[in-house]
């Protein structure tokens, strides 16, 4: 049985640090709810593992059976067995699905699928999770509804057998049947024996894939760790209880200014005397 | 490997390493022209006027590997009502090469509709300058026009422009454009990373995204072998 460990882990994000000391252990096959209000770090930590370069590790560690996952970069961290299902999966223009999902199968086998395998493997998961085929021929991402955005994220999930999959948000976007397909294909990964990390606002999701642990975290620290029970009392509560019981202050969300944008004008009308 | 096909029952006109210089070309009204440029070794330098009328369709499409300066111009004139106008280019740019693309289309009457989609890679000390006009004359209204100019900047001595330019002198009518210089994005690198692609290859997946698509648009299957052949190999 492997183990994902996070000792002492701070992050920033241009310079301003968000993780504060996280200290959490993960089994696999046991399912962590992760918790906590907005802007304390939830997706920070969980782009931090994987190896967003948007985030920088500071200081701590973090071992998937005692190898080192800080020293890798992210590809490797993906053969090491993690899986990040992103809040917001990028759009990449001109990148046919089919061939992104072969690159990413083939870059965890030593020797690649035949042409058979893969397709083989293709209309399996896409009929488990309910998408219609063709939309494999479609661009990454490009000009996919939200929902389908998150489908295609555990579609990959299921492709590639992560021995730890974190997933960020997956249920914001899904209508209630995505969600019962998307949450059907979890508890077949929690039957192979994966752990999960999972980060969700509501309780419903939770409900599906019943975790056997909860974890809190707030102003960058986990606050709190607990069994299912914690998932329940939050979704009753929120997280004011925190403060009074634990005597922690909760801070305030951290501030989430945007960069500048610039708009400019694009189209010009304008009077032009042209001879043709 | 320099040939120049025209077939005039086709409809499709296919230059290969030979770029016309001053070409014009009229499609008929109802009628449409396929115009499929590819160039490998030779110079850019060129240009080639097209005019479209009533109802007519032009189809343009050229694929740019050559590492050599020049300047490509097109110039499509929509001249009649319904006239349509889909041109896309993908260009690699490398070695030490100046290209400049100027795509520029001319609406000329009501309901016409143009996209210019232009995509490239500039690298090592490769200058890369995608520019042109769409401009909507006065009583073509309803008319739809898009520029696409996309660049992904590649190394630190080689460098990108792109110039869409909208002139506008007619209400009612749609236009946008797209322009976008710059490195491969961190974040769709990540992405790609993150599914266990090594970020040499997520970089060449990423680039290739820019080029391949140019392959939809050629008939000829020997020339789309070489297209093939260049952006496999170029990457």
């Amino acid at each position: 049985m492997s183990t994902l460990v996070i000792k002492n882990l701070h992050a920033s994000v241009k310079g301003k640090e968000i993780l504060k000391g996280v200290n959490l252990t993960l089994n696999e096959g046991e399912t962590l709810a992760l918790l906590g209000p907005n802007g304390h770090g939830k997706s920070t930590l969980l782009a931090a593992i994987m190896g967003n370069p948007a985030f920088e590790v500071t200081e701590g560690e973090i071992y998937i059976d005692g190898t080192d996952i800080l020293a890798l970069t992210p590809d490797l961290r993906s053969k090491a067995g993690l899986f990040l299902a992103m809040q917001y999966p990028a759009e990449i223009p001109g990148l046919n699905s089919a061939d992104f999902l072969k690159a990413s199968m083939n870059a965890h086998r030593e020797k690649p699928l035949t042409l058979f395998q893969f397709y083989k493997a293709l209309q399996d998961a896409y009929g488990a999770l309910g998408i219609p085929f063709e939309m494999s021929k479609r661009n990454l991402n490009e000009g996919f509804s939200g929902g389908e955005k998150k489908r295609n994220e555990i579609l990959q999930m299921k492709l590639l057998a992560p021995k730890f999959a974190m997933l960020d948000e997956i249920d914001s976007g899904l209508d209630v049947d995505a969600m019962v397909t998307v949450a059907d294909e979890i508890k077949k990964q929690q039957e192979r024996g994966a752990g999960f990390l999972v980060i969700s606002h509501y309780a419903r999701l939770y409900n599906m894939i019943n975790p056997t642990r909860a974890a809190v975290l707030v102003n960058g620290r986990i606050a709190v760790e607990g069994g299912p029970e914690l998932v329940e009392r939050i979704d009753k509560e929120g997280y004011e209880w925190i403060k009074r019981e634990l005597g922690i202050n909760v801070e305030k969300e951290v501030d989430g200014s945007m960069n500048t944008v610039s708009i400019g004008a694009c189209g010009t009308k304008v009077k032009i005397n042209d001879k043709k | 490997m320099i040939r120049n096909k025209v077939r005039e029952n086709e409809k499709t006109v296919l230059y290969v390493d030979e770029i016309p210089s001053g070409a014009h070309f009229h499609v008929a009204s109802g009628e449409t022209l396929k115009i499929n440029i590819a160039c490998f070794v030779n110079d850019l330098d060129g240009k080639i006027d097209v005019d479209v009328d009533e109802n007519g369709n032009f189809e343009g499409a050229l694929a740019d590997f050559s590492n050599r300066n020049g300047k490509f111009i097109i110039n499509v004139n929509l001249n009649g009502r319904g006239a349509t106008c889909n041109w896309h280019l993908a260009s690699l740019t490398g070695g030490d090469s100046k290209k400049v693309f100027e795509t520029s289309v001319f609406h000329e009457d009501a309901e016409t509709f143009a996209l210019m989609s232009n995509y490239g890679i500039a690298r090592d000390s490769g200058k890369l300058t995608f520019t042109g006009t769409s401009h909507i004359k006065q009583g073509s209204k309803k008319t739809n026009t898009r520029q696409e100019a996309k660049i992904i900047v590649f190394d630190d001595t080689s460098d990108g422009k792109a110039l869409p330019i909208l002139k506008i002198d007619e209400n009612d009518v749609s236009a946008s454009h797209a322009a976008i210089v710059g490195r491969l994005n961190e974040q769709h690198l990540f992405y790609l990373e993150s599914r266990g692609i090594s970020e040499e290859d997520a970089k060449r997946i990423i680039s290739l995204g820019y080029l391949k698509p140019i392959e939809e648009y050629f008939s000829d299957e020997e020339t789309l072998r070489i297209i093939d052949r260049a952006i496999e190999g170029g990457i």
